[in-house]
This record gives C-alpha cells, structure tokens and sequence, in this order.
C-alpha cells in the first residue's frame, strides 16, 4: 500500500523545517506527568519504591529502544552504558564526595563518551550481530573491570552509598526522590521526542531502513551513528546514576546478562522502535523482579516466554496495540 | 621462564578443544540459517543439566550423554520449525534475538530445576595423569580431546564426502537457488540446527566433566564460543577450531605470564580487538553488505 508522503509546499525556512512541534493532540500527554504528581500522596514506602524504579528504567529503556528501535542496530551496549553511570555516580559521590546532582550530569557524560566509542566502532563496519557480540563483550568487560580494579571500585561485593542529594535536597525517602525521578524521566521523554521528530529522527530511520539509500540521499549516516548512540549512552548513563540513587547500592552482579535480559524484555514488550512502547514496556516489565524475587528461575522464564510470543504474534509490542486506537501515538515514520 | 611453555600450551590446548566445540556447533547453526545463536551458550547448559537429570534419575553416566544430545538434536529441531520458520523471512534481529529469548526459557527452567547448587557429572573414566615429556595430561584432557577429535573427524567426513557438505554451502550462499534446485531447505535447517544443538549438548557433557555445572554458565560459554568464532572467522568450521584452539592457549598463557586475573577476560578482549581490526578473522569472508 503506498502511503503519500507528505509534501512541503514551501520551505523558506531550514531551521522552521528542521523540527516539528509535536501535535497539538500530544500535549494530553502532559496530563500523565501530571497526574503522577499525586502518588506520593497515596502510596506506601514501597509502593513509591517501585514507582520510582520504573521511572529510572525510563530513560534507559528509551535510550535502548533508539539504538535498537530507531536505529535498527543490534547492539546490547545498553548494559555497559547503564553500569557505566551507576558506578561513575557511584564512585565521584562516594569517594570524593561530590553530590548526586552533579554525578547524574557526569554519568551521563561518561556514558555519552562510551556511546560515541561504540558508535565508532559501529561505523567502522561492525554491524547486526558483529555489533550486537563487540557490545556483549564490552558489558562483561566492564563487569570484569568493577571487579577486578580493586578497592576502588569495591571488587565483588560492591559500594554502598549515602543517601543521594539533588542540588541542596536532600533525598532520603523514596518520596522525594520519586519526584527527581519524574523530573528526569519527563526530561527524558520530551527531548527524545523532539529528537524523533526532527530531522534527525528522520534520518535516523531512514538510516534504519536502508543505510546505503540513506547516504546515497545525502544523509550523513555516520554523523547520525554517532550522535545516536551518544545521546543513548547519556540517558542510559543518567538512567544508571537515577539507580545507583534509588537502591544506594552498587554491585557487579546487579549489570550481568539477568539485566540484559530485563532492558530487552522491556524494549520488546512496549514496542520496537517506539517512544510510547519504551515507557510502557519500563511501567509493565520493571516491577516483575520485584515480584518474582521470592521465585528463581521464574524471572528469566516468563520474559523469556514473553519475548518469544512477543516475536511470533506481536512484533512491535504493546504500543501497536495502543496506536491504532490513539492515532497520536503512531510515530509516523516507525516503517516496517 | 619458558620452561612452563610445554605446559601452559598442553592445558590450554586442551581447555581450547572444548571452546572449539562450542564454536564449531555455532559456525554449524550459523551456517545452516545464517542466524547467529545467542542462546546457544543456554543450550550448552541445558545439555549439561538433561544429561545430569538423566545421570540422576538411575541412567549410567556412558548412556545420559548420548541420550541427552538426542534429546537437545530434538528440541534443536523444533525450535528451528516451530519458532524459528515462521519469522525467517522477517529481519535477522528477530530471529537472533528469539533464540536469545530460547536461551533465557532454558536459563529459567535449569534454575527452577537446581536451584542455586552448581553440579557436576561423574566422570566414566578414570582420574588419572600421565607424565609425557616433562608435560602434565590428565585423563580428563585426553578424553576432551579424544571425544571433540572423534566429533572433528566424523563432521569432516559428513562435509567433505557426502553431498551434505555441498547441500550446506548452498543454503548458506543463496537460500533461494537452494530450493530451485529442489533441496528441502527447512528440513536441512532444521536438522543443522538439530545437529548444533545435540554438539552443544556434547559440549556441555564435556564442561560437566571438566567444571561444575550451573544456571549462568550459558554466559560464560557463549562468549567463548563467540571468541572462537571471532579468530577463526565467522562462518568458517575450521575457522572455529582453530579459534578455540588458539584461544585456549592464549588464555593459559596470558594467565601466566601476565596475571591469573587476565584469563577471564581474554575472551573479551580477543572478541572486542579482532573484530575491531579484522572482522573476517583468519579464515573468514570479509563482512559486506548487498545493495
């Protein structure tokens, strides 16, 4: 079925073409946020709790889903990145006392730079599963090293750290850090939607689809590999320093392949390739550890089992069941 | 210094025979789909653990192994046709990433089946060790390398005399001109797939023998199995060999002369630095991609 692209009839401006606002049905979103303020008011301690682990899976979901959604590369960096921030947070807060809020900007700094290394690598021919196995080995790399560095990183067993503070507040109960969490999950959302639907966004799909037609068009797809995995490496990085607040505990069993398979089910749950499905898949998949703690083996069966059907009979996950009923929520340009 | 040379070389020959494995029933079930298994290293692992629930359940250690690779060559098989077949033709990043998902069901049943208490299979021969020219061989080297030469030889002979080997290459290059020439190509995936996963099974008695048994050695073994694949060159059988092989000695070697520390991540490392600098490995193909 041939979809008529839209046509611009007069472009008199780059800079007006560049980025499109979102529609003006999407600012209902803002109720959520909105509405969410409230919890604190109902919620017990660990209610907040688990409301406050969803938000910081926000931003790495959304970071994951725009490298293997949007861009369509196989790369399971995400735990490198995610780990990275946790214990760059961790350790600028812990042993030379520098506060949370400065460490969030500093993970996601170093998770960027870390982004843009794989992102290199990526272009210099990595790709599918060449891509997906450098960036398997990178994570347990990482894993190796928080171990192996010594007393510094706190070997095995991990840090522990003080409670975290943000810019002056202090957050020592799970209410006041659900509202930071918010702040930066919200944050998250908007800036990576603008970015979807700019002209970026575009050209990140369109290197999606086809890389080869992309530059043969003009579009610097080396350019968009690198500002891609670099903008998901911040907000993974920030997502990981927003954990290392949360549980106030940072260890190198917490980043293993039993993560991976957590960032995965959350991605492919919500939706491949949508903004929607990254915060639908972090709300619905998020809390199942929590709830399958008591049960071993039950975790890696049921997101295994979910990941599976999701494949056979619902490949772009939850969000495609929403999107034909809320049209808003259909990213125009997710393709095939 | 050099005088532990023989040595260092002798066990990690021998802990590479069993990363040649790995990497051999990987290059196989890539071959037969063009589909990287990310969940064979879980398959390796539940090999191990049919293999002991067999042991456990009365079976003599010599009649579980074999009953448990036909028991994984079945389920390989099925998953193949009954998971696999219906999104082949979609993008590859689903298929890998349905038999990640495999490996993570398999992960979960193990767990549920042990629990946290890492196992290990009896040996069918006996523990000894034998003195060759100042070089130290236990009877369990011998026997790894006895049971993946004997594998070698037997898949050697399959795809080199008969016309499977000639069968495989077509599905490989073009799956298309494959089915044209009347090869039943699902049924040759299938069994391929089969035939990786009852390897794998292999693999895991092996690791059974050697080293305990546990939930998470998937991980550990796909990395391996993947570094074996990275040195020899994606795609190519001998390639993998010759990997596990030179990876095994590495290991050992960095072990000693560098520090203990280091054998753990030299398959990392290996993985990350060669296909950063030469992705085809030794006898790879160059990684290209059609316009």
């Amino acid at each position: 079925m041939f979809k008529t692209p839209r046509v611009i009839t007069s472009t008199p401006n780059i800079a007006a073409q560049a980025a499109q606002p979102p529609a003006r049905s999407q600012r209902i979103f803002w109720l959520v946020p909105a509405a969410l303020l409230f919890v604190p008011l109902f919620a017990n301690q660990y209610q907040q709790y688990v409301v406050n682990l969803i938000l910081v899976y926000v931003p790495v979901a959304v970071g994951f889903n725009l490298v293997m959604g949007n861009l369509g590369q196989l790369a399971f960096s995400n735990l490198a990145f995610f780990s990275l921030g946790a214990y760059v947070s961790a350790l600028l807060s812990l042993r030379y006392g520098i506060p949370w809020g400065v460490t969030v900007a500093a993970a996601g700094v170093a998770s960027g730079l870390m982004g843009l290394l794989v992102g290199i690598a990526a272009l210099r021919g990595l790709r599918a599963f060449y891509l997906a196995i450098v960036t398997l080995a990178l994570g347990e790399l990482m894993r190796w090293s928080y171990i192996n560095i010594g007393e510094f990183t706190g070997g095995a067993s991990g840090l522990a750290l003080p409670a975290p503070s943000f810019f002056g507040w202090a957050m020592k109960t799970e209410a006041t850090k659900f509202y930071v969490f918010l702040a930066i999950a919200v944050v998250v959302v908007v800036s990576t939607n603008r970015l979807l639907r700019s002209r970026i966004g575009r050209a990140l799909v369109a290197t999606r689809d086809n890389e080869l037609a992309a530059a043969a068009m003009g579009i610097p797809t080396g350019l968009i590999f690198l500002i891609t995995f670099a903008w998901s490496g911040f907000m993974v990085g920030v997502g990981g320093a927003g954990y290392a607040a949360l549980i106030q505990y940072v260890s190198p069993e917490a980043f293993g392949l039993r993560e991976l398979i957590l960032q995965f089910a959350i991605v492919m749950v919500g939706g491949l390739g949508s903004l929607t499905g990254s915060v639908i898949g972090a709300v619905v998949v998020t809390a199942l550890p929590e709830f399958l703690r008591s049960f071993p083996g039950f975790f890696e069966l049921l997101l295994g089992t979910a990941i599976v059907l999701i494949i056979l009979f619902l490949p772009k996950g939850l969000a495609s069941l929403l999107q034909p009923k809320f049209p808003t929520l259909r990213y125009r340009y997710t393709g095939k | 210094m050099f005088e532990f040379l023989p040595q260092l070389l002798a066990s990690g020959l021998s802990v590479g025979m069993l990363y040649a494995l790995i990497g051999l029933a990987l290059t196989l079930s890539y071959r037969a789909t063009t589909v990287v298994n990310f969940g064979h290293g879980d398959v390796v692992m539940a090999g191990a653990f049919t293999i002991f629930l067999l042991y456990n359940a009365g079976l003599p250690i010599s009649v579980a192994i074999p009953l448990g690779c036909a028991i994984l060559f079945a389920f390989g098989v099925s998953v193949q046709m009954t998971l696999m077949r219906p999104i082949m033709d979609g993008p590859h990043l689903s298929v890998s990433m349905m038999a990640l998902a495999t490996g993570f069901v398999l992960r979960g049943i193990a767990r549920l089946q042990s629990g946290a208490v890492p196992l290990q299979l009896p040996r069918p021969y006996p523990m000894a060790s034998f003195d060759v020219f100042g070089v130290s061989i236990t009877s369990d080297d011998l026997f790894v390398a006895g049971a993946v030469l004997v594998l070698l030889v037997g898949l050697t002979l399959l795809m080199r005399t008969k016309r499977v080997g000639k069968i495989i290459q077509a599905i490989f290059q073009t799956r298309r001109g494959a089915e044209l020439v009347g090869i039943n190509v699902p049924l040759v995936q299938g069994v391929l797939w089969g035939s990786a996963s009852a390897l794998a099974a292999a693999s895991g008695a092996l690791l059974g023998l050697t080293m305990l048994v546990t939930p998470d050695m998937g991980s550990w073994t796909l990395i391996r199995g993947f570094a074996a694949m990275a040195i020899g060159g994606f795609g190519s059988l001998g390639g993998a060999i010759v990997g596990g092989l030179l990876l095994g000695a590495l290991e050992k070697l960095l072990g000693f002369y560098a520090s203990s520390v280091f054998i753990e991540i030299t398959a990392y490392v290996v993985t990350i630095v060669v296909l950063l600098i030469r992705p085809q490995g030794l006898f790879g193909k160059p990684p290209s991609q059609r316009v």
